[in-house]
């Protein structure tokens, strides 16, 4: 594939990742952070994001499987991820936060045991299609072309 | 300045431009900010640093604290996040407005109206929800100009 069909494919596939609810402007606002003097900005984020939100993650299903479950607690978690999530632009993430922590509100175990299952699949999709963008972006690079905003 | 204690850590960063005098302001500002997560502090001072402020990150409040304590007229304005383990962004509040003067901003994700209630009655200078964009930090150093204005009038 030569660099122009590159930059186009990595441009239609960051759009996709806006209108199907992945993304949101808070990553715009990432990209635009991202200059010379820290080129790497936008993936040190995302990656710290990854290792906190894997953390965090854990953290919750642990919590969920104890005999008394501790709800201060996971919300505390869950807190936590809706931060981190709506400070990269992770949309999807983020809302299905919102409904964890109204489950952990009204301490419907159910609703938890539910919302964690989601969180988990929603942040496996944003972090195999951020991954996948990560890696358009490189072949440009090293196609020596230049990324499009 | 660079300090490690226990799980605790800080670090300064400049911007290029030093804060020589009143008409690079707000340039310069120096800038607090504290968030046991380490993505949202990464964020916060990459976008405080493009607003050529001198940052200083820290991810607990006790640090903050002991920081301010020691550095004292060093700082122009706190931003701390609400909810961290151990000491939280109330009781941070609540040192830093009886220990000294400074005009102290309360993030979160938490947009409930109890929370930010107690944040602006504990004395605030605002409460601001995550995400917060770099329109936003551009405004704060109104809450510098307005609390040294009180203060003289």
């Amino acid at each position: 594939m030569d660099l122009v069909q590159l930059q186009r494919q990595f441009v239609d596939y960051r759009t996709s990742l806006y209108h199907e609810g992945f993304l949101d402007e808070q990553f715009t606002q990432l990209q635009e952070l991202q200059d010379e003097n820290n080129p790497d900005f936008v993936v040190e984020v995302v990656s710290l994001f990854f290792e906190d939100s894997e953390r965090l993650l854990n953290e919750l299903a642990r919590a969920l499987e104890q005999q008394s479950i501790d709800y201060k607690r996971i919300d505390a978690h869950v807190h936590q991820l809706k931060g981190s999530s709506s400070s990269i632009g992770a949309q999807r993430v983020q809302k299905v936060c919102i409904a964890f922590r109204n489950y952990c509100e009204e301490q419907n175990v159910e609703g938890c045991l539910n919302c964690l299952q989601q969180v988990r699949h929603e942040y496996s999709l944003v972090k195999t299609k951020l991954e996948s963008l990560f890696q358009l972006e490189q072949q440009i690079l090293t196609a020596g072309g230049s990324i499009p905003m | 300045m660079n300090s490690s204690n226990g799980n605790g850590s800080m670090s300064t960063a400049s911007s290029s431009g030093a804060w020589n005098g009143r008409d690079q302001f707000p340039a310069g500002l120096r800038v607090l900010v504290v968030d046991d997560d380490q993505t949202c502090l990464m964020v916060f001072e990459k976008m405080l640093k493009t607003c050529l402020y001198q940052v200083t990150k820290c991810n607990k409040a006790e640090i903050a604290l002991s920081v301010l304590r020691e550095h004292k007229n060093e700082f122009d304005i706190v931003i701390s996040d609400v909810h961290m383990p151990d000491m939280d962004g109330f009781e941070l509040l609540k040192h830093i407005n009886s220990e000294m003067d400074l005009p102290v901003i309360l993030i979160s994700a938490d947009a409930r109206k109890q929370v930010v209630m107690k944040g602006v009655t504990y004395g605030a200078c605002d409460y601001l929800i995550k995400p917060v964009c770099i329109e936003t930090l551009k405004n704060i150093w109104q809450h510098v100009v307005r609390k040294k204005a009180r203060n003289t009038f």
